[in-house]
C-alpha cells in the first residue's frame, strides 16, 4: 500500500527542438492553440534593465474586461453574436470559478462556447453534454461544448432556444467574468453587452525584477544531455524568488541550479499577468529574438506563458482539469543562433500538449 | 467533484476565537464548514445537550470563500460521544436544531448499533487512543449501504506526537475495513492554526491508505452526500420537505405549505446509489 505513496501524479513534458528559421517549426501553432494565458515571464542574463522596445511591446498588450456577475445567457444575446462572436473577435473566461468545484465557462475565438458544470446544474440546465473525461468513476462532472457558429444555434433556432432558456431560468448561471477583444478598438460592438453589466477595464500588470549574482546553468544550442525537468526546475525558482542556495542552514528550500553551472552579475526577471491573447505573446517572442540578434554577452533568453489553471479548456479546446495541480504552460528558450527549445508541460486532468 | 468542507470545527465560547477559525476556513477555501458541539453525557450527573447558536449571532458577515465568489456556509453539527446506549435517544427534539448528527462510539456493541440501526450521519473514529475494538466488515458494509459515513479527523496529529501514531493506526484500520468508501476526513481545530488547506488533506489521506480519487472525495463528495443525507432527515422520505411560511405578522392561518424547495431527491443520492 505504501509503495503507492512514492507515485506522484501524472505529468506530461513534451520537449520540442526546432529553429525559428525552419520553415516547418509548429511554434506559431502551438503558441495559437493555447487561447487564454495567464502569465507571461522572461528571464533575460546579463541585461539589468528591460530595453525600450520590448517595453514597448509589453506596454502595448491588448486591455480585458472584467464583468461582474455576468449571466452567462447574455453571451448568447442576438446582436452580441451576430456583430462578435461570428467575426470571430471575441475570447473570454470566467473569473473566480475553481474547476473542480464550480461552474466555469470558456468562451473560445472560434466561437466554441464551453461549460464545464457539476451535476446538479447539468441535471438541471437540461442540454446534451458529455462526462468528463477525468471523472474518476461516478460522473461527477460535465461538459457541455457549443459551437455558436453552427447552423443548429443559429438565433431562434430551437438548440439556440433550449440553451438560452436553460442558461437564464433553469440555472441562472452568472460568473465574474474576463473578455478580451481582439484587434483593439473594435469594442464598439461589446459596448451593448457592457452597457448592461457592472464592468472595468484592466490592463496587463507587469513587473520586473533585477536580478544581481544569479546562480545559472551553462546553456548552448547543442546541449543535449540536460535534463529539462532540472532546467525548468530552475527557471520556476528564479521567477518564484526561491533560493537555490540549498545551503546546509536553511531547510527552506533544497532546489539547487542544475550542473554545470556559471555565475551571472545581473539577469532581468519580467513578468506579465492578466487575460493575455496568443498573438500578443506571438509579438513578444519576435521582439526577443530581435533582441537576441544584437551581439550579446550571453546568448539566451527565456520566456514561460503559463495557462489559466482554472480554464475548462487547454489547448486546441481539449478538456483541461484539476486533481491536485491544474498546471499548462510552456516554456521556449531561445539561442542567438534562431534555435530553441520548448518544453510544453501539463498536469494529471490533461491531454498531450501539440 | 463538488465544493470543499470541512464539517468539523470545534465549538468554542469564545467567539472571537470561531469567528477566526471560520475565517481561516475560507481563506484556505473551504466552501462549507460546520461547527461541532460536542456532548458527553456523563452517568451520573443529567445533562441538557447544547443548543447551537444561530450563525447570524456568531458572525454577522460571513467572510468569501479565497478563489470563489460565494460566502462560506457554515452548519451546526451534534457529535454524541456514547458509551452506554441510553445516551444517544433516537427522534430527540433537541436534535432538530443541528443541521448534522453524529456519534463516536466507544464499545464494539455501539459501533455495530450505530452502523445498522441509528440514524445519523457521521460516525467518528476516535484518533486519540488505540482502537477499543476492531473494525469488522459486516457493520462497516451495513453502515457503507445506508449512506453513513465515518470521520477521522487530524488536527490531534498536529497537537501531539503520540496521537499521530493513533491517527494513522487507526486510519489505516478503518480503510482496510471500508476500502476507502464513505469516509470525511476533517479537522477537529480548535485554534485556526490547526486547519489545513484541502489539497494537503488530500495528501494527507494517501498517508491513510486512500487512492487519489477516495482521498479528494474524501473532502469533496462524500462531504456533499454528507450533508444531502442529513437534510433528508428532516423531510419524509427525502421526498417532501415542509417549512413554516413567517406568519407571524399576519394574523391569518395558512396550511404550512409541502414541497417549498426542489425536493431533497431531486438532487443525487447519497453518493452510493449513483
Amino acid at each position: 500500500m505504501f509503495g503507492d505513496l512514492e507515485r506522484t501524479p501524472r505529468t506530461l513534458l513534451v520537449c520540442d527542438r526546432s529553429s525559428f528559421l525552419d520553415e516547418k517549426n509548429r511554434l506559431s501553432s502551438q503558441v495559437e492553440q493555447l487561447h487564454f494565458n495567464y502569465k507571461v515571464s522572461m528571464l533575460l542574463p546579463e541585461c539589468s534593465s528591460a530595453p525600450s522596445r520590448l517595453e514597448a511591446v509589453l506596454n502595448s498588450f491588448n486591455s480585458f474586461y472584467l464583468i461582474r456577475k455576468l449571466p452567462i445567457h447574455e453571451l448568447l444575446d442576438k446582436h452580441f453574436l451576430e456583430t462578435s462572436v461570428h467575426q470571430g473577435l471575441v475570447s473570454g473566461l470566467s473569473y473566480r470559478t475553481r474547476i473542480d468545484e464550480d461552474n466555469c465557462v470558456a468562451l473560445m475565438p472560434n466561437g466554441h462556447l464551453s461549460l464545464s458544470l457539476d451535476k446538479d446544474s447539468f441535471e438541471l440546465l437540461g442540454v446534451e453534454g458529455k462526462p468528463s473525461r477525468y471523472n474518476l468513476g461516478t460522473n461527477s462532472r460535465y461538459v457541455v461544448s457549443v459551437d455558436l457558429t453552427d447552423s443548429s444555434m443559429a438565433p431562434g433556432g430551437r438548440g439556440y432556444q433550449r440553451l438560452v432558456t436553460g442558461l437564464r431560468s433553469r440555472i441562472q448561471l452568472k460568473t465574474d467574468f474576463l473578455l478580451s477583444h481582439h484587434p483593439v478598438g473594435g469594442g464598439a460592438s461589446l459596448q451593448a453587452l457592457l452597457s448592461r453589466c457592472d464592468w472595468s477595464e484592466h490592463r496587463p500588470e507587469v513587473r520586473s525584477y533585477a536580478l544581481t549574482d544569479l546562480c545559472c546553468p551553462l546553456l548552448t544550442s547543442d546541449l543535449q544531455s540536460r535534463d529539462p525537468h532540472l532546467l525548468l526546475e530552475w527557471l520556476g525558482a528564479v521567477d518564484a524568488d526561491v533560493s537555490c542556495e540549498n545551503s546546509s542552514n536553511s531547510f527552506l528550500s533544497t532546489l539547487v541550479c542544475p550542473e554545470p553551472k556559471t555565475t551571472m552579475s545581473r539577469a532581468l526577471s519580467v513578468s506579465v499577468c492578466g487575460l493575455l491573447s496568443p498573438q500578443d505573446v506571438h509579438r513578444l517572442i519576435q521582439q526577443i529574438r530581435c533582441y537576441l540578434d544584437q551581439p550579446r554577452l550571453e546568448s539566451w533568453a527565456s520566456l514561460t506563458v503559463h495557462g489559466f489553471v482554472d480554464s475548462p479548456v487547454s489547448w486546441g479546446g481539449d478538456e483541461h482539469g484539476v486533481l491536485r495541480g491544474g498546471e499548462n504552460f510552456y516554456s521556449l528558450l531561445m539561442f542567438h543562433d534562431h534555435t530553441y527549445h520548448l518544453h510544453l508541460g501539463t498536469g494529471a486532468h490533461d491531454t498531450c500538449p501539440p | 467533484m463538488s465544493v470543499f468542507m470541512d464539517l468539523n470545527l470545534s465549538y468554542t465560547a469564545e467567539r472571537s476565537r470561531l469567528k477566526s477559525l471560520i475565517e481561516t476556513a475560507a481563506h484556505l477555501g473551504f466552501s462549507t464548514v460546520a461547527i461541532n458541539y460536542v456532548f458527553e453525557p456523563a452517568a451520573k450527573k443529567k445533562q441538557e445537550i447544547p443548543t447551537p447558536m444561530p450563525i447570524k449571532e456568531l458572525i454577522e458577515e460571513l467572510p468569501v470563500v479565497q478563489g470563489r465568489s460565494r460566502p462560506i456556509r457554515v452548519l451546526n453539527r451534534l457529535t454524541v460521544v456514547m458509551s452506554d446506549s441510553s445516551h444517544f435517544r433516537p427522534n430527540a427534539a433537541e436534535y432538530r436544531c443541528f443541521d448534522l448528527l453524529s456519534v463516536q462510539p466507544t464499545t464494539e456493541k455501539l459501533f455495530h448499533a450505530a452502523c445498522m440501526i441509528y440514524d445519523v450521519d457521521i460516525i467518528c473514529i476516535s484518533v486519540t487512543e488505540k482502537l477499543p475494538f476492531f473494525f469488522k466488515r459486516a457493520p462497516v458494509n451495513g453502515a457503507v449501504d445506508r449512506g453513513v459515513v465515518f470521520e477521522v479527523s487530524y488536527s490531534a496529529a498536529i497537537r501531539d506526537s503520540t496521537r499521530r501514531r493513533y491517527t494513522i493506526a487507526n486510519a489505516i484500520s478503518l480503510m482496510d475495513n471500508c476500502k476507502g468508501k464513505n469516509v470525511i476526513l476533517s479537522s477537529a481545530a480548535e485554534k485556526p492554526l490547526e486547519l489545513r488547506g484541502p489539497y494537503d488533506i488530500t495528501n494527507l489521506g494517501l498517508l491513510f491508505g486512500l487512492s487519489d480519487r477516495d482521498a479528494k472525495e474524501a473532502v469533496s463528495s462524500t462531504c456533499r452526500s454528507v450533508v444531502l443525507h442529513a437534510e433528508t432527515r428532516k423531510s419524509a422520505s427525502g421526498i417532501v420537505y415542509t417549512m413554516n411560511t413567517c406568519s407571524e405578522s399576519s394574523g391569518q392561518q395558512e396550511a404550512p405549505p409541502a414541497d417549498c424547495e426542489a425536493p431533497a431527491a431531486k438532487r443525487a443520492k447519497p453518493h452510493l446509489t449513483d
